[in-house]
């Protein structure tokens, strides 16, 4: 057969970006809507022949917003290639190195991407509807919010000695003990920061409580939802089986991480590089569903954390019981979170085993080949790493389906539900553009694994008449 | 005497795209400075007038770090066919709209040090074309050329009080 070179250019390699083209009927009126993902990233089949063990490494680079995340996904399912279970001191390890993910991660979303729309409105003007509206306001508020990140960052960096890229989650564990300094340092900051962030909710909070018309119509639609819990129903970040609920709150599946393939199937669209996953047994449109905070909260029934699990109840009650619709409550449910991180930070640091030295279990003989899945929820969605062998342990088949994958369906839908409500003729606005962003936001998607000074990730939205023509296009 | 900060930001593995990691150890052999290794980002060893550090990607606490010197310069990756190969530019405080993105841009950086901490250091950014930005550690034979370039560029932006060995 004769190969073929499929050259992608560095332009598309690079630059992640969003990009969205709405296509009018006959009638000049919103007929279909599509989220583009231009990315390529194809690391699944640039790690095919590398040694298993070094997907803790390989696979975080795929992005400097979670890498936290890909790396103890891909040490869960190095766990399962080698097929060795961790003491339990390094699962409460692994779980603390993932709480300070969740709170720089969730922290920053807030004060940075999510409040100035809360706080200064989807209309105010882009140049001061962002994080300078919100120092303006209140300079001391955007200080803690710093300090928030900061304190997230710095749990990362004791653990993984760096704070972007992390080297501690390793087959069988981690590979070095908390010390006594870091758990009281990081305990002294504890209050300090439960502080900001209960600050944080009641901005989320009381804005949708101002708001509650336009939180329940905007970008608002029903779906399945998706997460990790416990046994008991609980929410969970680090371990625990998939629950799925649909739009009703009745349950769909609970399954363990190891069998997803029976329950998850990818859809392909020739338009975009990010896949479209679906429950197998409800079949493509009708299984896709959204993860993330919102699906988190959705099929979670309580949370081990007292403060959070308060805000839980309230959260319950926006829509009787049912599962929350609206993509603007992925803000508050994320708070929520970030509220849990902090107090689940606490709870690990007082758990005994955690200043343990049994911190590695080794494979006593790894039958090779084998193959291992990884599942952890990521601050934007459940997240899976799952690797084969051969009978060296180089890899064989990776399969990623990342957060923002999951999702795709949902930006999507929610793109599409905000230009059917704001479009109509043949120009676009910036009305329309500012509730395109915030909807998308909502996700917090990410779509880029690299960065550049020069060169923005814009939002770029084209209407594209009956007849194929180009009518308006829009970008920030 | 002014102290300057020199951060490199960029993905090492994705070849090109971490020149700036290249720049800076460059940058620290002239000035007889030991070498980051790929797993370091220098902040944990500052001190020096001049002072370099390598990061994937900017963010806001970087300010509390920023804001002890007088002069900031930023060394990053470009794409694009229309700009030098070797592009130096001033930076300064300006809100850049951020869609979706975590990330921080240097202008963005240095409008939140001058809104949150009162502080305006000079700023530039040292960009350095890339062609290559497939998945290793080594860089094209076209964006290697220019690293050294790179930092007699730095070293002039600094001013002429600096020791450096290789302009003796």
């Amino acid at each position: 057969m004769e190969a073929r070179k499929i050259t992608i250019e560095p332009i598309t390699r690079i630059e992640g970006h969003g990009r969205i083209t709405i296509h009018l009927n006959e009638e000049g009126k919103v007929d279909q809507s599509f989220f583009h993902v231009d990315e390529f990233r194809g690391l699944e089949k640039f790690t095919e022949g590398r040694p298993y063990f070094e997907m803790t490494q390989i696979t975080q680079r795929i992005c400097g917003i979670c890498p936290v995340s890909h790396h103890l996904a891909a040490a869960k399912a190095c766990d399962g290639v080698a097929r060795v279970d961790p003491p339990r001191p390094a699962k409460l390890l692994r779980e603390l190195l993932h709480m300070g993910q969740y709170v720089q991660s969730h922290g920053m979303h807030f004060f940075h991407l999510a409040a100035p729309d809360l706080v200064l409105g989807f209309d105010a003007d882009p140049a001061i509807r962002n994080v300078f509206g919100i120092i303006g306001a209140n300079p001391e508020l955007a200080l803690k919010a710093v300090n928030l990140r900061r304190f997230g960052q710095q749990i990362i960096q004791r653990l993984g000695g760096k704070r972007v890229h992390p080297n501690f989650a390793v087959p069988g564990g981690v590979n070095a003990p908390l010390s006594p300094k870091d758990r009281d340092e990081i305990l002294a900051e504890f209050d300090t920061m439960v502080g900001i962030a209960k600050v944080a909710v009641s901005i989320g909070k009381d804005w949708l409580g101002s708001n509650k018309e336009l939180a329940s119509v905007f970008a608002s639609f029903p779906s399945n939802y998706m997460g990790l819990v416990d046994m008991e129903g609980g929410l969970q970040l680090y371990d625990g089986e998939i629950r799925v609920k649909d739009a009703d709150g009745n349950f769909v599946a609970q399954f363990k991480t190891d069998h997803y393939l029976s329950y998850i199937a990818e859809h392909v669209e020739s338009w975009s590089f990010l896949k479209y996953p679906y429950l197998r047994k409800l079949g493509w449109p009708d299984g896709t569903y959204r993860v993330g905070p919102l699906g988190r909260l959705n099929v979670a029934d309580k949370i081990g954390t007292p403060l959070a699990n308060e805000e839980l109840k309230l959260f319950k009650q926006i829509n009787g019981g049912k599962p929350v619709e609206g993509s603007l409550y992925y803000h508050y449910a994320r708070l929520i979170e970030l509220v849990y991180a902090l107090e689940r930070i606490a709870q690990l640091l007082d758990d005994p085993d955690i200043m343990s030295n049994d911190i590695r279990a080794y494979a006593t003989h790894t039958q090779l080949p084998s193959q291992g899945v990884g599942v952890v929820e990521a601050p934007r969605g459940t997240l899976f790493h799952d690797y084969g062998t051969d009978e060296n342990g180089q890899l064989t088949r990776v399969n990623l389906i990342v957060a923002t994958g999951n999702n795709n369906w949902a930006m999507q839908t929610a793109s599409g539900l905000v230009a059917k409500a704001f479009v109509d003729g043949t120009k676009l606005t910036e009305g329309m553009l500012n509730r395109v962003e915030a909807a998308i936001r909502c996700y917090d998607p990410c779509l880029s694994c690299a960065t550049h000074a020069i060169g923005k990730m814009p939002l770029e939205v084209t209407l594209i008449g009956a007849n194929g023509t180009v009518l308006d296009r829009i970008s920030r | 005497m002014p102290r300057t900060l020199v951060i490199g930001f960029g993905n090492i593995d994705r070849a090109d795209d971490g020149v700036a990691y290249f720049v800076v150890n460059a940058l620290r052999r002239r000035l007889g400075q030991g070498i980051l290794h790929e797993d370091e980002t220098g902040l944990e060893e500052l001190g020096a007038q001049i002072d370099s550090i390598f990061l994937v990607q900017l963010a806001p606490e970087l300010m509390d770090v920023m804001a002890v010197y007088d002069e900031i310069i930023f060394v990053d990756a470009h794409v694009y066919e229309n700009v030098a190969t070797l592009h130096c530019a001033p930076v300064f405080p300006e809100f850049t709209p951020a869609t979706f993105t975590h990330h921080l841009t240097p202008e963005m950086l240095f409008a939140l040090l001058k809104s949150l901490h009162h502080r305006e250091p000079a700023g530039h950014i040292v960009s350095i074309r890339g062609y290559d930005f497939d998945f290793h550690r080594s860089l094209s034979a076209d964006t290697e050329a220019v690293v050294e370039k790179a930092v007699d560029h730095i070293l002039q932006l600094h001013g002429p009080s600096v020791m450096d060995p290789a302009l003796d």
